[in-house]
């Protein structure tokens, strides 16, 4: 019972925010979702890795509820925790706090209701990542659009209504071609099933229960669903061509939105990659294993060609988030230990990295009111410690070693280098993707080296001083966690490894 | 007994009639009756059908039917009211703006 | 008893709290956290100084202390493995860091220099992260504290961040660096990946699977149908190209003239001990790997007797102090290249240390001179400087004789058994003799530079105010260069190999025994197993001319050291005079190739300038193209949508046609697949 009460104590609490006065909801909100990040712990702690949820393994904190009961299958409330959920759990219940507190300073309108959407999403990402049910799961993850519509469309820059509009309706849409495909596999898999359980459902496919449905042979139905539920989340991740709406997207939204998009709702893609295309369909994913890789590999060093060509400080740091998925799906892709599991810590990684990332150009945009590269210079003379915790969050960004990012990206380059044998020139791929590296650190550097250093300049009369202290807090807890992950990653990866184990085992290799 | 064609003929001549009248009238009062046929014109059938099958339900429907039209030419006379009241005349292509 | 061994841990993080004090409380602290930096490399100083004793005593130590990540597929863990080449690494390393932290003292303190804290917090995690990086037992452990030794020397170099110089050499010096360190990352995972181990040493260790896999009794993976030779040659070249990035050599050298933005303390720490260190020490460390790999071990040798003969050249013209030491040092780890290349780990190692001494003391006298100087390097504002400031003058003489080889400082006997053992092992592989003529070229000019720095530096008459009346240096400066200008004069005597060949004089060939451990070891990683490594695999073998052994030696040694003498001789009598002049214009053409290094940096800014063009296609094309389609599809629905809404007229009788017209359509669809009207 205790996942059930940390969504509804966060639902409840984002009510009571929204309907508190504007002057202390952000305190408010803060102490509030204090709470959901001590149950996690608390979760975390009494937390014994039992293999796969889907593949038939312990189901940590499980509830099942029958609900309803649609076409002849029933729909439940079915939550519960593996090795693989349980991190990014901890992760958005750890980013929503540091998130709010570094609202307080750029959020000036309509304050309950910015915080109030906040606690929501937090309360629907945490039931995303605990969903077991199908129907449960789906509603979750729609009903995560919702607040993002609002908080970018009314909190966000000049052209916000443009970025909230074309974020809500390029993932709406490609929700819906996921939904169509996973609908198929539903349907082919008959009577075989009787609910919209996840595990059942993956166990039901491993078990060769898919039938054909309208005269397509089951072969074939389970490409189209996979392909279909791959488009789908693809976006959300997002890769490489579908990437457009997410630069947008961060450039338009507040800091702390852009912080939950970039640290949680990509992952949201990259876990339902994980959980369904690739623990459901091994099969198919192993066959489409090049082309994957290949757009793994083009979202690495194209996302990241895009990052060197930008001014924005927001816009670098966006499209190096579509570069760091690239490193996901790769790892997905190779199923080895080390590249799923890698490819999983990367996205706990990823998620405090980008967000440390773009609080700190928010830090710096709340002093200096704009992002431009050109129109500022050394900013480190006027705000040491802010930009000291930003170079050290652009050198975790970067890979530098005994810090979180390097340890997920290290385990994806290790897992899938030798992996030639689920994708063919494995070494090739890796070797490619790993060009990325040397590219971050291109641009990062350089766009530290013109805003941050060199003798102070700003194009606008604003009085720079140092950021205030609860601007730069946030900063120093996550440098904090990610140097915590990045000496010791087994905190995560031994859970991990547990919970990708029978997902690599599924997947038989030939040759 | 007369055969069930001739019903069907009968009703479908109603039909097209009412049905050339809801085409082709501006009047909203002409319009109504011309819906009024149609629906009489459905009314038929049912009847006839009721008949041939030997089975109520048919004739029940009828009964319905003839409710409903009751009901509509209430609202229908109604509405016309409003148009007449809101334009002064009661064309029904005058009033346009209930589009997009 | 008290194990030193386990004090290892202790070596490498007393520098690392002296990081944090000095991070977290170094402002409050007088001297800006000075004290704290010094005594933790003291500490680790002595440390390492019992581990070298312990080791000397026949004890070695390799072990995992800790779990990175575990699993399956691969375990990645710390550890330790101390045997005779990283004590001796870990002595060179924290005596250095100790002489640095001293003399930062009158560099930095006493210059008044603003952000003392950062400054030595730098130094402290610079020198932990070596340390660490020295310590480690695995190739993994070894890559992630050689990139934290890049972050060290970008936030040291780019110290001066008020200025635009220094973050911009630092940038350069971190993202050259990081290109050569993908290479090493690559080639990381592909050891990996080969042998599912990365230790350096024991019987399970990669090198030991290597050879076992050469002589079958092990199934190393191979990527795409490669040879298990083809495969470790590509390997090595892989974890070379990270050597080639932080020891600078050529192609990948541009980013330490560069670095010179750094403060001066801080170049002496990069050069001698830390940075440029670490990718000769990476290529020792793994040398029974690259002894298997002679197509490696050629090109390791070609490169570097390139970059020494390569850098020499452009230290000729150069006007600054700092520059002409920065040329030396890439000139002088090509040198310890071309050793490795030439199969001779002692001798690489031999002049790792003589020169971490040497290049050390003079970049500190250069530091000595530049506080004289008022912070002017320029050389031609100098001059005279001799009697002002005797021992700054004769300890930087003393390590300008070890930079030219000159007998009997500590420079002539490494860089002599280089040129030896490269000679030697040349006349049968050409391109090994390739990389000896081109060291043996270098010689001549490395004098010349070295002694044109010191007679225009102290000598003739000064050419400046600042030269006429220098500022004075303090203890903190004078002792570290006393210690570093003895060490400079007698560390050569560590190994005098060619005298004991001559003389036959026994057991003066210490450094020899030490890491053939004669002392005690580790098995597998000994100079004369690599030599059996290089005979059996590389083919490698030691020639003769004139038939005889002594011939041989006396010759290299009398080739080297003449030609040595002649680049001082030349240089005396070019610029040892009262009022010398520029002779640059003598090389006509070539003056100007070489002031501008060969056009390298301009390359390399092209480069750079095409990647970003290449960057800008990119985003235009996403804007234009791919985002244009998502617009695309967006405008094309509205623009739809716009034409379709005008059906709706909101006239009653068009709806109910529509209507009609529908219901007809939809009959006729029907009837005519249904067969109605057949």
């Amino acid at each position: 019972m205790i996942l059930e009460a940390l969504i509804a104590f966060t639902f409840a609490s984002a009510l009571v925010v929204l309907l508190a006065p504007n002057e202390w909801a952000g305190r408010l909100a803060f102490a509030l979702s204090l709470v959901p990040f001590v149950g996690s712990l608390y979760l975390w702690s009494q937390f014994e890795a039992g293999g796969n949820a889907l593949t038939g393994g312990t189901i940590a904190f499980e509830t099942r509820i029958e609900w309803l009961e649609v076409g002849g299958r029933s729909v439940s409330w079915f939550v519960g925790l593996d090795g693989i959920s349980l991190p990014l759990v901890v992760l958005t219940t750890f980013l929503v706090p540091l998130a709010i507190v570094s609202a307080w300073t750029p959020i000036d309108t309509r304050q309950s209701q910015f915080y109030g959407l906040m606690l929501f999403m937090q309360a629907n990402l945490i039931g995303v990542f605990t969903a077991l049910d199908f129907f449960l799961w789906f509603v979750f993850w729609e009903a995560v659009l919702v607040p993002m519509y609002f908080l970018i469309g009314i909190w966000g820059g000049p052209r916000r209504k443009y970025a909230a509009i074309k974020f809500f309706v390029y993932t709406n849409a490609a929700s819906l071609v996921m939904f169509i495909g996973f609908m198929a596999l539903v349907f082919g898999l008959g009577d075989s099933v009787s609910s919209f359980a996840l595990p059942e459902i993956t166990q039901a496919i491993a078990a060769g229960e898919l039938g054909s449905w309208f005269g397509i042979a089951p072969g074939t139905l389970a490409m189209i669903a996979f392909l279909a539920m791959f488009f789908g989340f693809a976006v959300k991740v997002p890769v490489v061509p579908v990437h457009t709406w997410l630069p947008d997207a961060h450039v338009e939204a507040p800091t702390p939105v852009s912080v939950m998009l970039a640290g949680v709702l990509l992952k949201m893609g990259t876990y339902a990659l994980l959980r369904f295309n690739f623990t459901m369909l091994p099969e198919q994913a192993s066959a489409l294993a090049v082309p994957i890789a290949v757009i793994a590999v083009i979202s690495v060093i194209y996302g990241a060609m895009l990052a060197l060509a930008q001014q924005d400080l927001k816009r670098i740091v966006a499209y190096s988030s579509v570069s760091s998925m690239g490193y996901v799906i790769l790892g997905l892709v190779v199923f080895t230990e080390y590249g799923v599991g890698g490819a999983t810590f990367q996205m706990v990684a990823h998620g405090l990295i980008s967000g440390l990332m773009f609080m700190a150009v928010g830090v710096v945009y709340n002093a200096t009111h704009t992002r431009m590269v050109g129109d500022m210079a050394g900013m480190a003379d006027r705000m040491p410690v802010a930009v000291g915790i930003l170079v050290a969050g652009a050198f975790a960004y970067m890979g530098l070693p005994l810090m979180a990012g390097f340890a997920g990206e290290f385990f994806i380059f290790v897992g899938a280098f030798g992996a030639d044998a689920a994708l063919p020139y494995a070494p090739v791929f890796t070797a490619l993707a790993m060009f990325g590296i040397v590219i971050v650190a291109g641009y990062l550097l350089s766009a530290m080296q013109k805003t941050l250093f060199g003798p102070f300049r700003l194009e606008t009369d604003y009085e720079v001083g140092r950021a205030p202290v609860h601007d730069v807090a946030p900063l120093a807890v996550l440098l904090a966690a990610i140097i915590v992950l990045g000496v010791a990653p087994d905190l995560f990866f031994e859970m991990i490894r547990d919970a990708v184990g029978p997902v690599v085992e599924g997947v038989t290799v030939d040759g | 007994m007369v055969p069930p064609e001739w019903y069907l003929l009968l009703s479908a001549a109603i039909f097209c009639i009412g049905l050339f009248g809801v085409l082709t009238r501006r009047d909203a009062l002409y319009f109504l009756m011309s819906v009024e046929l149609m629906m009489n014109a459905a009314n038929i059938n049912l009847v006839a059908f009721a008949l041939y099958y030997g089975d109520l339900t048919g004739q029940v429907f009828a009964l319905f039917v003839i409710a409903l039209a009751a009901a509509e030419v209430a609202i229908g006379i109604g509405i016309i009211l409003v148009l007449y009241r809101n334009f002064g005349e009661t064309d029904v292509t005058v009033p346009r703006e209930m589009r997009w | 008893m008290v194990d030193a061994f386990a004090y290892v841990p202790a070596i490498v993080l007393l520098p690392f709290f002296s990081f944090l004090v000095a991070l977290g409380a170094g402002k409050y602290l007088p001297k800006g956290g000075a004290f704290g930096g010094i005594a933790a490399t003291a500490g680790s100083f002595l440390l390492s100084l019992w581990v070298a004793a312990t080791v000397l005593g026949g004890r070695t130590y390799n072990e995992t202390i800790y779990t990175w990540a575990g699993g399956d597929q691969f375990e990645l863990t710390f550890g330790l493995l101390i045997d005779p080449l990283s004590a001796l690494m870990l002595v060179i390393v924290t005596l250095i860091a100790l002489l640095v932290h001293v003399f930062s003292l009158g560099y930095m303190n006493d210059e008044g220099e603003t952000g003392l804290p950062r400054y030595y917090a730098g130094l402290g995690l610079f020198t932990a992260s070596m340390l660490g990086f020295v310590v480690a037992d695995n190739l993994l452990m070894a890559f992630m504290f050689f990139e934290l030794v890049g972050l060290c020397s970008y936030l040291l170099i780019g110290f001066h961040f008020r200025q635009p110089g220094p973050p911009s050499a630092a940038k350069k010096a971190f993202l050259v660096t990081r290109f050569g360190d993908y290479f090493f990352l690559v080639g990381l995972v592909a050891v990996f990946a080969t042998f599912g181990t990365a230790q350096f040493a024991g019987p399970e260790s990669f090198p030991a699977l290597a050879e076992q896999a050469l002589n079958g009794s092990f199934d190393a993976w191979t990527p795409l149908g490669l040879g298990v030779e083809q495969w470790f040659t590509i390997v090595g070249l892989l974890v070379l190209g990270g050597a080639v990035g932080k020891s600078a050599q050529f192609p990948l050298h541009t980013w330490l003239p560069d670095a010179m933005e750094g403060p001066t303390p801080v170049s002496a720490l990069i050069h001698a001990a830390t940075m440029v260190a670490a990718g000769v020490y990476l290529v020792a460390r793994m040398f029974g790997f690259y002894a298997l790999t002679p197509t490696t071990l050629a090109i390791i040798a070609f490169v570097g007797g390139f970059t020494a003969l390569f850098a020499a050249t452009m230290g000729v013209v150069k006007e600054e102090l700092k520059q002409v030491l920065a040329y030396s040092t890439i000139s002088q780890y090509g040198y310890m290249m071309l050793a490795l290349g030439a199969g001779s780990y002692v001798a690489a190692t031999f002049h790792l240390l003589t020169h971490a001494f040497f290049k050390a003391l003079l970049f500190l006298g250069a530091g000595a001179v530049i506080i004289a100087m008022h912070h002017n390097e320029n050389m031609w504002d100098m001059g005279g400087l001799k009697s002002k400031m005797p021992v700054t003058y004769w300890t930087f003489l003393a390590g300008s004789l070890a930079l030219a080889g000159i007998f009997p400082f500590s420079g002539f006997w490494s860089k002599d058994e280089i040129l030896y053992e490269a000679f030697i092992h040349g006349l049968s592989d050409p391109l090994l003799l390739g990389g000896w003529i081109m060291g043996l070229l270098a010689v001549p000019v490395t004098a010349f530079y070295t002694f044109r720095m010191v007679f225009l530096t102290f000598h003739g008459e000064p050419r400046s105010e600042t030269a006429r009346d220098p500022h004075a240096v303090r203890w903190n400066v004078k002792g570290p260069l006393t210690v570093l200008g003895s060490l400079a004069v007698v560390a050569g005597f560590v190994n005098m190999v060619p005298v004991q060949k001559l003389l036959g004089i026994e057991g003066i060939d210490f450094l020899t025994q030490w890491l053939d451990n004669d002392f005690g070891g580790i098995d597998g990683v000994s100079y004369s197993h690599y030599n059996d490594l290089l005979a059996t695999y590389a083919g490698y073998e030691a020639g003769e001319i004139a038939g005889s052994a002594e011939t041989t030696l006396i010759v290299a040694a009398g080739l080297s050291l003449g030609l040595a003498v002649l680049g001082v001789l030349v240089a005396w009598k070019l610029y040892d005079v009262p009022e010398p002049t520029e002779h640059t214009a003598k090389l006509g053409g070539a003056k100007d190739v070489l002031y501008n290094n060969y056009y390298q940096d301009e390359v390399q800014v092209w480069l750079a300038y095409r990647t970003e063009d290449v960057a800008g296609g990119a985003d235009t094309f996403d804007q234009g193209i791919i985002d244009g389609v998502v617009n695309g599809i967006s405008s094309v629905s509205l623009a739809v949508g716009d034409r379709v809404r005008r059906i709706q007229t909101g006239v009653v009788s068009q709806y109910a046609a529509m209507l009609t017209l529908g219901l007809v359509v939809l009959i006729l669809v029907l009837g005519v697949t249904g067969g109605w009207f057949l």
